[in-house]
């Protein structure tokens, strides 16, 4: 039968050297070691240290301001840095999808506003898919964007928008024509959005622990100039689904609590040695899947499988550690379980992606 | 780590063939170069790889064909060759003593001509071993069998000479040993899926196809993420273990990570494959059980999954930094 996963290899000694690159300079950075860092670890700072290193926009062409590296060694470098739990969600979102979004989908026009920013760790992005009534099926959005003068106005209400009380902006899904029962995903139109603009009102979603990572993000003829518009009115939902592998194979769905494991090696019970077996399984995994996006082969269904095995993995460390009742490890442990049950949720729930594997296998 | 297609489509037909016909199987294979895979052509071998021997032995896995080609090429001759001693053709395994001189579940030990033997002893006042190439009526041999029927027997030895054999090379044998299970277990998990898949798209019951049932998706769609992960692990390992020559601390992290995933995935895809086929899959007139079965026989041999969950705790225990461990960077400090 065909393989679901494409085959692991032995890493090149250059990503070796990459990264004792990033672990000499992670040394020298001040951060206290966290969980779940690329969603709540805001650090400007520190985002601006790694782009001085050209550790963000690695893949941006030399043109656009980037570093003209390939998909492998953004992921070398982005697996050290959840290793080690550094502070890096200020610009996850806009280096993991929103660079190879415009790549490949942006206008001249914007990939010269936006990448250069990007890789000099100055413009941070938001999602703006789901909405109120628009969790997993995604199609069912009711934003609606209409035509005006000189571009778009954007109506609808999208939630948990991580970072978009400090974000520049995000891109926001929105329909473009009335729902067709027979074609569900057409009409469907993404636009760049200004969350500083006119029309645009930010609420903060305070999270079950009291912390402030998501939003609610209320459009109210929110103005997109036609410039503005991202890829092709109409192809919405090809353009959003088409860049999900580069969302759900990376190591922020295997990592998220890794430096809690770490913490717990001290005691080498033999639990602790299955999921140090399990990490280090989704590490060459989840490094496999990075060779087939640079290669441009269709990933989605092994980002699925990577995904559905981290996620619960990152969130059995997390009750594993609580399990064990450390009073040292007291407030990770605290930080880690509170952040758990997100980790199948975000980015496709872990249901939806059985059922993204069970297509890959026939079965629908 | 590919396979030329046509000689992996010849291992296939083989095993076919040998599944239904298992007259003179040994022979059979002999005479296609096939038991010697990986030996030395200057030993008679066909000079293969690693590669090509992990085809073969899924391959004979695919076909529920039991037959002791990786303890005669990968573990017993390979010894033999890896202390360039002297010895003539025959169908061997390998028996790794105690100290004292006692193996249990030594495999094919009953259907073998000679028997590798090494043993631990101290030499010069070190601790080391030794190894002797012996006829089976030379042994205390007590038959068993593992739950798929093959031969896993006891072996007793007392007062054998043999030469002296480096521990190094020992430790060597110990993982490529532990490593041939994982590969079989693999196998045995990639065909339980594809049963599986076959299963639930041929029975109806309510008027639909099993797998039209989101419950039943999931059960598969959990198989197949497991085995994926094991064929992860178990592939790493063996790059890593052609890389630096099966010796080293991250060749050993590498293979208890392998056994690891392996024996958990098993658990997974052995509970999901027979849930899905139902009562059905129990019997021995379906042909489930010949690798359910085998997956969690073999995964508790060369080191329990229990075992192998240990070394991966011990070896992260004392290593400097985890991470560093799990993806080593040489030369990269360490906090």
């Amino acid at each position: 039968m065909n393989r679901l996963v494409p085959p692991a290899a032995v890493e090149p000694d250059e990503l070796r050297a990459l990264r004792a690159e990033v672990r000499a300079f992670l040394h020298t950075q001040p951060f206290t070691p966290l969980v779940d860092t690329w969603l709540s670890g805001w650090d400007e700072e520190f985002t601006a240290a790694l782009a001085a290193r050209g550790w963000i926009g690695m893949t941006i062409p030399k043109g656009y301001g980037g570093h003209g590296r390939s998909f492998q060694e953004r992921f070398v470098v982005t697996e050290e840095l959840l290793a080690a739990g550094a502070p890096v969600a200020a610009h996850w979102i806009a280096d993991r999808q929103i660079v190879p979004s415009l790549l490949k989908y942006g206008t001249e026009h914007q990939k010269q506003e936006f990448l250069p920013k990007i890789a000099r760790g100055e413009c941070f992005f938001g999602i703006g898919m789901s909405e109120p009534d628009s969790g997993s099926d995604l199609a069912s959005v009711r934003t609606r964007a209409t035509r005006v003068d000189d571009g778009w106005a954007l109506t609808g209400t999208k939630v948990w928008t991580s970072g978009a009380h400090l974000a520049h902006a995000f891109i926001g899904l929105a329909r473009t024509e009335p729902v067709d029962p027979a074609h569900r995903h057409a009409g469907l139109s993404q636009f760049i959005v200004d969350l500083r603009g006119s029309g645009v009102e930010i609420r903060p979603i305070i999270s079950m622990n009291g912390a402030h990572h998501f939003n609610e993000v209320i459009l109210d003829q929110a103005f997109v100039p036609d410039d503005m518009v991202f890829g092709e009115i109409g192809a919405g939902w090809t353009q959003v689904t088409s860049e999900l592998a580069f969302e759900r194979s990376g190591p922020e769905r295997v990592l998220s609590t890794f430096p809690l494991l770490a913490s717990c090696a001290t005691d080498p019970e033999r639990e602790l040695g299955r999921l140090v077996a399990r990490i280090a399984g989704l590490h060459h995994m989840s490094s496999a899947v990075a060779g087939a996006l640079e290669r441009h082969e269709p990933a989605d269904v092994p980002a699925a499988v990577v995904k559905v095995l981290g996620t619960s993995t990152e969130g059995d460390i997390a009750d594993y550690a609580d399990l064990r009742g450390d009073p040292a490890l007291a407030e990770l442990v605290t930080r880690a379980v509170d952040q758990r049950p997100g980790f199948t949720l975000r980015g496709g729930t872990n249901e939806i992606l059985r059922g993204v594997i069970a297509r890959g296998l026939g079965l629908r | 780590m590919s396979v030329d297609p046509d000689l992996a489509a010849m291992m296939d037909s083989v095993f076919a063939d040998l599944r239904v016909n298992t007259a003179q199987m040994w022979s059979r294979l002999d005479n296609l170069g096939l038991v010697r895979l990986t030996g030395p052509e200057s030993v008679g071998g066909s000079g293969a790889g690693w590669p090509e021997a992990a085809e073969l032995l899924s391959a004979a896995v695919r076909h529920g064909v039991r037959v002791p080609l990786a303890e005669h090429d990968l573990l017993a001759c390979w010894l033999l060759d890896a202390t360039a001693t002297v010895y003539t053709p025959a169908r061997r395994t390998l028996a790794l003593l105690d100290a004292d001189g006692r193996a249990d579940g030594v495999p094919w030990c009953a259907d073998a001509e000679r028997i590798v033997v090494v043993w631990p002893c101290a030499i010069d006042g070190a601790d080391g071993y030794r190894l002797a190439d012996v006829e089976p009526s030379e042994l205390s041999i007590t038959k068993g069998a593992n739950m798929i029927g093959e031969p896993r027997d006891t072996v007793v030895a007392t007062g054998l000479s043999g030469v002296p054999v480096d521990p190094g090379l020992v430790a060597k044998v110990r993982h490529r040993a532990a490593l041939i299970r994982a590969i079989q277990v693999c196998a045995a998990l990639d065909r339980s899926l594809e049963l599986s898949i076959e299963h639930v798209s041929s029975r109806v019951q309510f008027g639909r196809p099993l797998a039209k049932f989101q419950a039943i998706q999931n059960l598969i769609s959990d198989i197949a993420a497991e085995s994926a992960l094991a064929r992860a692990a178990t592939e790493a390992a063996l790059s890593r273990a052609i890389a630096d020559d099966w010796a080293g601390r991250d060749v050993e992290f590498a293979v208890a990570v392998a056994r690891s995933c392996a024996g958990h995935a098993a658990s997974v895809a052995v509970r999901n494959a027979h849930q899905v086929h139902g009562a059905i899959g129990t019997t021995i007139e379906h042909r489930l059980h010949e690798y359910t079965r085998a997956t969690l026989a073999w995964r508790s041999e060369y080191g329990s999954v229990r075992y192998w969950d240990q070394r991966v705790a011990d070896l992260a225990g004392t290593a400097p930094d985890l991470w560093g461990l799990i993806a080593p960077a040489p030369g990269a400090r360490t906090p």
